[in-house]
């Protein structure tokens, strides 16, 4: 029998973002989720296996969401403490790295959002409603082309993707950056799947103006244009 | 080949359900068609696409430091 000092050293392969079979992300042991009765070992061995192997894709999306070194390394520590807390309502094999995006996305909304360094303050509903009309959709899928897009380097794709209201700046990162499915960023966010979908239309309606005016603004655009 | 397409706004989601994963074969099977007859439904697919790489390679992954990797195990460890 391993002891837990033993689990925990056994440093866990950091690159391996599989996904684990499906379940379901719950952050908080609720009524209809019965208290697996883990022993120490068994948690800390689910903790350095399960949880683990997720913290750098964790990090990058608590950086991604605060803009900050030090507020992600805050929110990914709240995180894993939350995560290792609630143990007993995650269920051994299932999806860990959509419980913990779930629960690292909870944290963010809580503690988080209000002092985090968004520019201007967006009220997620107006740009909803901006953004709802097919009008303004149309307006927005011209006068970007791929070649002047692929001119641009990730420093700037990173300006822009910070630019967007942090609830579409979210949906881009779980599907375009980590790649989760529909179905698990709408266990996620706690949105219904269509939701999911036109959110993350409008979202990347926004972040290609966005790269739009970073392209003219370095000329790409006219170049390509002649 | 059309040079302007009439359903801009579905054909763009259905590209983005395409690049995504999460597309029917009927939808595929449209894609396809529309690839072959229509000029706005290519650059769409092509700056979705290029958006999309953009994202996935060529943005910095941040990885997380080791001593919060640290101090979160000496942190659990102390729980028990
Ligand atoms: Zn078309």
């Amino acid at each position: 029998m391993a002891t837990i000092q033993e689990v925990m050293s056994d440093t866990p392969t950091r690159d391996d973002d599989q996904l684990l079979p499906d379940g379901d992300p719950i952050d908080q042991p609720s009524a209809d989720t019965p208290a697996r009765g883990y022993t120490d070992e068994q948690k800390y061995r689910i903790f350095n296996k399960e949880f683990m192997p997720h913290i750098d894709s964790m990090y990058n999306f608590a950086f991604r969401l605060t803009t900050d070194e030090d507020d992600a390394n805050d929110l990914v520590q709240d995180t894993y403490l939350k995560a290792f807390r609630f143990i007993s309502s995650f269920e051994q094999g299932t999806n860990a790295k959509a419980w913990l995006f779930r629960i690292l996305k909870n944290s963010f909304i809580n503690d988080y959002r209000k002092k985090s360094k968004e520019p201007a303050k967006v009220d997620y509903q107006d740009v909803e409603t901006t953004y709802n009309s097919e009008d303004a959709e149309a307006e927005h899928t011209v006068d970007l082309r791929a070649e002047s897009v692929s001119d641009l380097i990730g420093d700037e794709v990173a300006t822009a993707l910070n630019s967007l209201p942090v609830d579409f700046r979210t949906v881009i990162i779980l599907c375009d950056i980590e790649g989760f499915t529909y179905e698990e960023m709408a266990k996620i966010l706690d949105i219904p799947i269509g939701t999911v979908r036109s959110r993350l239309h409008r979202a990347r309606n926004l972040l290609k103006e966005k790269l739009r005016d970073y392209a003219s603004s370095m000329g790409y655009n006219e170049e390509n244009e002649e | 080949m059309k040079e302007h397409c009439s359903h801009r706004t579905d054909c763009l989601k259905m590209i983005q359900l395409i690049l995504d994963g999460e597309a029917t074969e009927q939808q595929l099977a449209r894609l396809k068609v529309n690839l072959e007859s229509c000029k706005p439904c290519i650059e769409m697919y092509h700056l979705e696409k290029e958006v999309k790489e953009l994202l996935t390679k060529r943005m910095e992954k941040k990885c997380c430091p080791d001593q919060l990797v640290a101090t979160i195990k000496s942190k659990i460890l102390s729980f028990s």
